[in-house]
């Protein structure tokens, strides 16, 4: 009997799998017959972080925030630990562009290289002539050290994740990079909606993926974006910030956004009471930009914890069915209170939902100083809208069915409800169903996790453009084979 | 069955691991066990039963059976799929026990590297998803087969082999084909940059590119493979594609455009009016099927079957009683049932008392059914209503209706001549022929009624007077016999001569002697004083004399 006779665990499941075209949720914790997983490392850079991790895993392993330090010498410092030191001379940055995009290369290619080497591999030296960190003319070494220095990456074969609208300089220098830096024996570019769309366990969805730089809306068909649908605008977290920074100055009395990082000190005051702290000293003037980096940490949890999205019927401002308009009754409805770190807090009523209107509606948005008002283009809802207008009608329905939530600036509360009203008031005709994680985690990292998804399926192995074509058809070969 | 008749099944080549032997079943003669234990043994048979494990030693077995450690080895592998690319990833796989086999170098002044090369890869396994790589079949053709055939106003060779090879690129996913399809610019050299007449690329939709890959692929099918040479699969793919209408697609795309930029209020109008739309048809449907009754009905052909015999109304008589007689039969069957339908709601309330009645009805008619009127308790097993229930549920009886049910009233008339013996009715059928009134009386009224039921009255008694005076007319006949051959007997005695007597005929005398033979055993006085008896027996005797009596006796009573 087959039922009495032991499972021998030399047979692999993976010999009897079913043809699987498409990757799809699969129990990363299991063994999955689809999957043959060949140690691959998973890179997701973003704006505000960067996720490294071994593919097949359910959560990237490497979690390094994308802000890096450099001291007035000249040192660069990464990571959480180091970079919330208010030292003086320490100067905040971002190698990514307001587009998610990667500007300083050099910086870049340390960051991830620290987020790989941080968690995922042992520390290796990179080549120190081309690592940036010295001067190539005082380095004088082994022919030998360098080679074992170019293996950063050598056993691993790399997946990295892009936006869609990355440049083609860009995308050659990610595998430039991969391959002459890290030693790559495989590589390959993929995007982060098509990534986040496989992370929802969909080849063909709509992907609204609003992150801390850039909302982007995205149609993907069979794992292919449709370039003509990219929608991206900068209603992102980011821009929330501001939004609440607007708010706080709008406010009487003034709402003071002190970071932590000045309070010595402070006590209990009343609601609406000024704040009773005390202040710490520094010697050295704090560079604004950490400054400014620290006050961000302060509107991140002020975001989580009471900006809320108008959740109900219509928008806002929009009159409901008893003559009541939205806002009134929202004012009628109790608030919430936030305790800044100086110990200033405050009821927040209308307000937490007043900040995030503009993510669908661009009238409700506050004013920001030295910025173009936002426009209708930008809203999600319009985005939506013209991602969908420039994709075959056949497409349209299926897309609405499988519309894929990711990023971490969705996750403010009743955010999906909202974008699942405005959808089906637009579409009424359409079945509109949102793929949105329930995990906090899986719904930050949706990309990740679906490049984690691709680079431990067995079929995928065909794909990676190996270190062999690379030195046969040179950089350009990313743009030829990751479409 | 293991899992080789199951690769056996599915025609999959055999794992080239080898799978360790099964083990070998331990023959070694059991422990002799006794009592339960033993028991148990022979009940489970050959299969020991799980939940008797048979622990001799606690730890022992587990040291025992325990094999060596799994080794697990980083095993490159390549996949071909990959087009003869070279890549070797590496998986963890189960070290296999068996040693590899030393190279082999055939010569030994062979450069290391390239002596390496070519043994690794016949080491390395390919990756078992290579399979699953599929590519679809675009067209191909050469610059003649293109310039012959597929020459179109439309489009350049330039961006026909663009579609083409994105075709081949998307496999053949429309929706990514549209997006990315790009025309190329024309080459430099080309007449029309020559011109300086550089047209601005056209827009082309899905249906273009559809139209033009369709009718490419299908010209190089039929080409490659004439149409008759086809299979069906095949020749089915030609002909969807050299039918595909673009025009009707575009159509289609259009209507479904609409259909999806509806808006809320359009979209409830429209469930409203196929809402409507159903409803209507439903009701002509309805309608439909009431007229086609109609018209059925009208039109419907003349009953075949002859109605003349239920003219009458003896025939009517008779078609009633047949369904009597039809309604009778399913009542014995629903009765066959035991519980009378009307039982049902107090079913349980009464149920001791229906269990008693029931009793009673089996232990036969003389049960105590005196307070009950009405019809008897059949056979069936009819359940007796109490007088209560017989209230709660209107059961009332009527006294005109007999044991016999409900009848007709006429019935009545012909009852008592029915419930005579069928002598008897002809008897009075005679007198009432001889009378001249019909059997059926033509004029029903309440003293007519009454006049004939007193006239049957009257001819009934005639009639029993009748019989009465005929046994005594026997009687009498056989005593004057007995009379006269007692006589004759004295006669003979005396030695005078028979005279007269003779001449009645031999006919009666033999009869008559017969009959003096039967009396004769006993005495005359005994057949006498034997009353009823001997009646009978001279009754039977005389039953053809009495026939013959008949007519006379009648005419002297009617005289009277």
């Amino acid at each position: 009997m087959a039922a009495s006779q032991p499972l021998t665990s030399s047979i692999q499941p993976t010999d009897a799998s079913p043809p699987c075209h498409t990757p799809r949720r699969i129990n990363i914790a299991n063994h999955c017959p689809t999957t043959d997983e060949v140690s691959a490392i998973i890179l997701d850079p973003g704006y505000s972080s960067v996720r490294a991790g071994f593919a097949g895993e359910d959560t990237p392993k490497s979690f390094v925030n994308s802000h890096y330090g450099v001291s007035d010498a000249g040192k660069f410092t990464f990571g959480d630990d180091a970079i919330h030191n208010p030292l003086a001379g320490l100067d905040i940055r971002n190698p990514m562009s307001k587009e998610g995009i990667v500007e300083d290369w050099d910086t870049a290619t340390q960051l991830w290289e620290y987020a790989i080497t941080s968690r995922l591999t042992s520390f290796k030296q990179s080549d120190p002539r081309t690592n940036g960190l010295n001067d190539p003319s005082e380095i004088a070494m082994d022919v030998e050290e360098v080679e074992e220095g170019e293996r950063t990456l050598g056993e691993h074969p790399l997946l990295m994740t892009e936006t869609a609208w990355n440049t083609t300089k860009n995308r050659e220098k990610a595998i430039e990079i991969a391959m002459e830096s890290w030693g790559c024996p495989a590589f390959w570019l993929a995007r982060n909606s098509v990534m986040a769309a496989f992370g929802g366990g969909k080849a063909t969805s709509l992907v609204i993926d609003v992150g801390a730089s850039t909302a982007s809306v995205i149609s993907i068909h069979d794992g292919l974006i449709l370039k003509k649908s990219v929608q991206k605008s900068p209603v992102a977290g980011n821009w929330l910030s501001s939004q609440l920074r607007s708010l706080f100055a709008s406010t009487e009395p003034k709402a003071n956004l002190v970071p932590h990082f000045d309070i010595a000190s402070k006590t209990p005051v009343d609601a609406g009471a000024p704040a009773q702290a005390t202040y710490r000293k520094y010697e050295n003037k704090i560079p604004d930009s950490f400054r400014a980096f620290e006050e961000e940490r302060v509107l991140t949890e002020f975001k989580e914890s009471v900006v809320q999205v108008w959740n109900g019927m219509g928008r806002l401002n929009t009159v409901n069915a008893n003559g009541v308009s939205n806002t009134d009754y929202v004012k009628s409805q109790p608030g919430r209170v936030f305790e800044f770190p100086d110990g200033a807090n405050q009821m927040w009523g209308v307000e937490r939902m007043s900040v995030a209107e503009g993510l669908f509606d661009e009238r409700a948005a506050l004013p920001i100083p030295n910025e173009p008002a936002l426009t209708k283009a930008q809203t999600i809802p319009e985005m939506v809208r013209q991602s969908l207008a420039a994709v075959d009608i056949d497409l349209r329905p299926h897309l609405l069915g499988n519309v894929v939530v990711t990023g971490g600036t969705t996750l403010i509360n009743g955010f999906t409800d909202r974008l699942h009203n405005e959808l089906t008031a637009m579409y009424p005709g359409a079945r509109v169903k949102i793929q949105a994680a329930g995990l906090t985690a899986e719904r930050r990292f949706g990309s990740w996790i679906g490049g984690s998804i691709l680079g431990s399926l067995g079929t995928f192995h065909q794909m990676w453009i190996s270190r062999k074509e690379y030195e046969e058809f040179g950089v350009n070969v990313v743009e030829k084979r990751c479409k | 069955m293991s899992s080789n008749d199951v690769r056996d099944m599915l025609d999959l080549p055999d794992s080239g691991s080898t799978r360790p032997a099964k083990k070998q079943k331990l023959t070694a003669p059991r422990p002799v066990l006794k009592g339960l234990a033993r028991e148990i043994q022979n009940l489970s048979g050959d299969n020991p039963i799980a939940i008797v494990p048979e622990v001799s030693a606690f730890k022992k077995k587990r040291y025992g059976s325990r094999k060596p450690v799994a080794k697990w080895e980083q095993k490159p592998f390549k996949n071909s799929a990959r087009d003869g690319d070279p890549l070797v990833l590496r998986h963890w796989r189960r070290k296999e026990e068996k040693p590899p086999a030393p190279p082999v170098g055939e010569d030994g002044n062979v450069e290391m590297e390239e002596a390496v090369a070519p043994i690794a890869e016949e080491m390395v396994e390919d990756s078992t998803f290579a399979k699953y790589n599929v590519r679809v079949n675009v067209p191909e053709y050469t610059e003649e087969e293109y310039n012959a055939k597929l020459q179109n106003q439309d489009w350049t060779k330039l961006e026909t082999d663009h579609l083409v090879g994105l075709a081949y690129e998307y496999d053949l996913r429309w929706p990514v084909i549209w997006d990315r399809y790009e025309p190329p610019l024309p080459a430099p050299d080309s007449a029309d940059s020559l011109l300086g007449l550089v047209l601005p690329p056209k827009i082309r939709t899905v249906e273009d590119l559809k139209a033009r890959y369709y009718s490419v692929a299908a010209t190089m099918m039929a080409e490659r493979k004439p149409p008759i040479k086809m299979n069906s699969a095949e020749f089915n793919l030609h002909e969807v594609m050299s039918n595909f209408n673009p025009a009707i697609e575009t159509a289609r795309k259009k209507f479904a455009e609409a259909a999806f930029q509806r808006t809320k209020e359009e979209a409830r109008e429209e469930e409203s009016l196929l809402l409507e739309l159903k409803r209507i048809l439903a009701r002509s449907d309805k309608l439909n099927e009431e007229r086609r009754e109609l018209y059925a009905r009208l039109e419907a052909p003349p009953s075949t079957g002859n109605i003349g015999i239920y003219s009458s109304s003896q025939g009517l008589q008779q078609l009633l009683q047949q369904l009597m007689q039809a309604s009778k039969k399913r009542k014995s069957l629903m009765g066959s049932e035991g519980i009378s339908p009307a039982a049902g709601p107090s079913q349980q309330a009464s149920f001791e008392r229906r269990d008693s009645s029931v009793r009673e009805s089996i232990s036969g008619p003389s049960g105590s059914n005196n307070n009950k009127k009405g019809p008897p308790p059949g056979p069936s097993e009819r359940r007796q209503l109490t007088e209560e229930e017989e209230k709660i549920y209107g059961v009332s009886h009527h006294e005109r209706i007999g044991a016999s049910g409900a009848a007709f009233r006429h019935e009545k008339i012909s009852k008592p001549l029915i419930s005579k013996s069928s002598v008897q009715q002809t008897k009075i059928a005679n007198v009432l022929v001889e009378l001249e009134i019909p059997n059926r009386l033509i004029m029903p009224t309440v003293e007519v009624g009454e006049a004939y039921e007193s006239l049957l009255q009257s001819i009934n008694t005639l009639l029993d007077a009748r019989k009465l005076a005929d046994k005594l007319d026997g009687e009498i006949k056989l005593a004057r016999q007995q009379k006269e051959e007692r006589e004759k007997a004295a006669r003979l005695e005396r030695g005078e001569a028979v005279e007269g007597d003779e001449v009645e005929g031999n006919n009666k005398t033999e009869k008559e002697k017969s009959v003096a033979r039967s009396v004769r055993g006993g005495s005359v006085a005994r057949s006498v004083r034997g009353g009823s008896q001997g009646h009978k027996r001279s009754a039977s005797v005389l039953s053809a004399t009495s026939e013959q009596n008949f007519q006379r006796s009648k005419e002297y009573r009617l005289r009277h």
